[in-house]
């Protein structure tokens, strides 16, 4: 609830400060809240009524009692799901290195150009190609055309694909408000030019290189419908998910519960990064 | 109190080597050359400055002020250049990161995510000096500006004439052997600019830094600068010391741009010594010529008078040296400490400054003005 009031009450600093036509008319702001309520039930119900069910002895019949640990006790004997959890998380780090790196070194050139619209539009677009069909795509080029054996490097590569044009944006748009003249200013007092970009241009552009980071993290650490294409042999955790939840019933618990450790781990470490990245190193 | 940087004991590797002989200048910009994307910004442009000088770079916007001072610093390459010497050493190859000058941008370009003496430091920190030190000087740099208390200020809590001053002190913290001034006082309100020229001039005497000060404002060049060059469209139109410019201008264009009010076209008629004889419709005046190149009788010329050098009255005045023209009154403008007043002759409309606004009363029937405060020069 307190971050009922929060809003509440931030709206109604916004409205006072800036006497907005739609601010006067309280219906509008009904309306808003009404939504955003509505919004943030559908995201965080099913979350928590999972994280119920993962402590229910028959998660799949809608009732959570009795309660267990029956599932998290099988989970913990059964090691089959660990290959898989590694694998990704291995794997999707080094995806979010990648992706920092390509998306920094070719954002900040892109802001560079004389006229970058194009290349921009080039770079985004496959934001909007279907993920089944990069999949299909990268898999017969890849397979049929350059008769390559598919493994973890082709699961990489799908996902790099998939999660580059994120982070690109996500620098894009702290890149495109960075004042290049800084850099001239650092030019002129003497600074060399890894030293500019070093002392200069990286820490202004932090915010969006994390940022580039955890998307492109968490981008591929939930990808499945490239990986099932380009796999090979090999499995992540969402392929193992899948690949559970879609062919034995007996495993549906497990998954419940997998997912519910996955959250209870992921959430609490990237609010920590942002809260970081945006309100300590902010302040400092 | 206030301890110059140049003073503090230091081993600072970038310490300017002891200052080059008088004669030789600090700084020689042989015809340069510059075009932006086929636009000349500049051409053949040979500027110098000696070690100390407070040199002004005048013009309006556009004509180049900002190009030149980029090529000093090295942002900007030129196009072609006849030769680049910082206290005599070729720098055309020399990056601008390697060479001893700094700049006061137009926006300050003060580094947005650290603190003031962080940015003061900046300079220091690149060339590999201890923190202990580069603070001490920071703090002196800063109490220079009279910023002592804003060490640990971030750069959106200043006003425009702090960050000003924080732009000044980081340019200064390296002593660079020349400080490059790019409209400094430009975006700072008429009280603070007057106070800050002032504050300028001191620091540069004390200093006896090189300053290269580029501005739009012909009373901010006139009141600062040992030299003034005086730029139109690229090129250099002249330079000379402020009074020279002032009481000399070259041609119409450098007599509008130093605020002669009274400038019209005439044909020269005949030249006796640094006499000017000359003739607009049936009137023959007499001036001084103070173009470039020495005049020819029948050429076309062009004639200023400075305001308060004209003299209104009833009756004409008789002598050798006047010119005089018979005027009909027109309207006056208050100005609070003196009074302009209109006045049509044959010759053109003309503006004369009366400082004792009770003298102002009648209607005039002439104006008259010296041979020497008539101004014969290029159109
Ligand atoms: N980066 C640039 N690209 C293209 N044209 C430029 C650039 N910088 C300056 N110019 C042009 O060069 C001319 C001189 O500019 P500048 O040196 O900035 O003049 P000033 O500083 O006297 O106002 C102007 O016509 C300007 O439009
Ligand atoms: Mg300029």
């Amino acid at each position: 609830m307190s971050t009922m009031t929060l809003t509440q009450d931030r709206a109604e600093r916004a409205q006072t400060k800036r006497h907005s036509r739609l601010g006067q008319s309280t219906g509008w702001i009904t309306l808003a809240k009404v939504f955003g309520v509505v919004a943030l039930a559908m995201i965080y119900i099913p979350l928590l009524w999972l994280a119920v069910m993962s402590f229910a002895a028959s998660p799949l019949s809608g009732v959570p009692f009795p309660l267990t640990l029956d599932n998290y006790r099988q989970l913990g004997g059964d090691g089959r799901w660990l290959p898989p959890l590694w694998t990704s998380v291995w794997l999707s780090g080094l995806v979010a290195l990648v992706c920092m790196l390509i998306a920094t070194v070719v954002g900040r050139s892109i802001t560079r150009m004389r006229r970058p619209g194009g290349v921009i539009l080039l770079t985004l677009l496959p934001l909007f190609v279907p993920g089944l069909t990069t999949g299909a795509a990268l898999f017969i080029f890849l397979r049929t055309i350059l008769e390559l054996k598919l493994g973890i490097w082709s699961i990489f590569l799908g996902q790099l694909v998939w999660a580059l044009p994120f982070c690109m944006l996500l620098i894009l748009v702290i890149a495109s408000r960075f004042d290049l003249r800084l850099l001239e200013a650092a030019e002129d007092l003497g600074a060399s030019p890894w030293r500019r970009f070093w002392d200069i241009e990286m820490p202004i552009l932090r915010p969006g290189i994390f940022g580039a980071g955890i998307f492109g993290f968490l981008l591929s650490f939930n990808e499945l419908p490239r990986s099932l294409f380009l796999r090979g042999l090999e499995t992540t955790l969402p392929i193992y998910n899948w690949a559970m939840a879609a062919s034995q019933q007996s495993q549906v618990p497990i998954i419940f519960s997998l997912t519910t450790i996955i959250l209870a781990v992921t959430l609490p470490v990237m609010g920590a990064f942002f809260w970081v990245l945006f309100v300590k190193l902010d302040k400092s | 109190m206030l301890s110059d940087p140049i003073d503090s004991p230091t081993s600072a590797p970038t310490r300017r080597p002891s200052s080059p002989a008088p004669t030789q200048p600090i700084l020689e910009v042989i015809d340069a050359t510059h075009a932006y994307d086929g636009v000349v910004a500049l051409e053949n442009v040979t500027v110098t400055a000696a070690p100390g000088e407070f040199l002004t770079i005048l013009g309006e916007s556009g004509s180049g002020k900002t190009t030149l001072l980029r090529l000093i610093s090295g942002l900007e390459k030129p196009y072609r250049i006849g030769a680049l010497r910082l206290g005599g050493v070729d720098v055309r190859e020399v990056p601008a990161f390697l060479r001893d000058c700094t700049t006061v941008f137009q926006n300050y370009a003060l580094f947005p995510h650290l603190t003031v003496g962080a940015n003061v430091e900046y300079g220091l920190k690149v060339r590999g000096i201890a923190a202990a030190e580069r603070r001490t000087r920071a703090r002196q740099a800063l109490e220079l500006v009279q910023l002592a208390d804003m060490y640990d200020r971030k750069i959106h809590q200043l006003s425009g004439g702090q960050r000003q001053r924080v732009a000044l002190a980081r340019a200064l913290v390296p002593q660079p052997a020349i400080l490059l001034l790019d409209e400094p006082l430009g975006a700072l309100d008429e009280k603070l600019r007057v106070d800050m020229q002032v504050e300028l001039l001191e620091l540069q005497k004390r200093l006896g830094m090189t300053f290269i000060y580029i501005t739009h404002s012909q009373e901010e060049a006139l009141t600062m600068s040992d030299r003034i060059i005086l730029m139109r469209k690229g090129k250099i139109e002249q330079e000379g010391p402020p009074t020279t410019i002032f009481d000399r201008p070259v041609s119409s264009f450098a007599a509008r741009f130093m605020g002669v009010e009274n400038c019209f076209d005439a044909e020269l008629t005949g030249v006796s010594g640094s006499d000017a004889l000359i003739r607009v419709g049936d009137h023959h005046l007499i001036g001084r010529w103070s173009g470039r190149k020495p005049p020819k009788a029948g050429a076309k010329v062009a004639v200023g008078i400075r305001a308060e050098r004209l003299r209104l009255a009833r009756a004409a005045p008789t002598g050798p040296d006047l010119n005089v023209l018979p005027c009909r009154g027109g309207g006056a403008i208050y100005k609070g400490k003196y009074l302009d007043r209109a006045v049509e002759t044959d010759v053109a409309p003309m503006k004369a400054r009366i400082w004792d606004a009770s003298a102002a009363d009648g209607e005039p029937s002439c104006v008259w003005w010296r041979k020497d405060d008539c101004i014969v020069m290029e159109p």
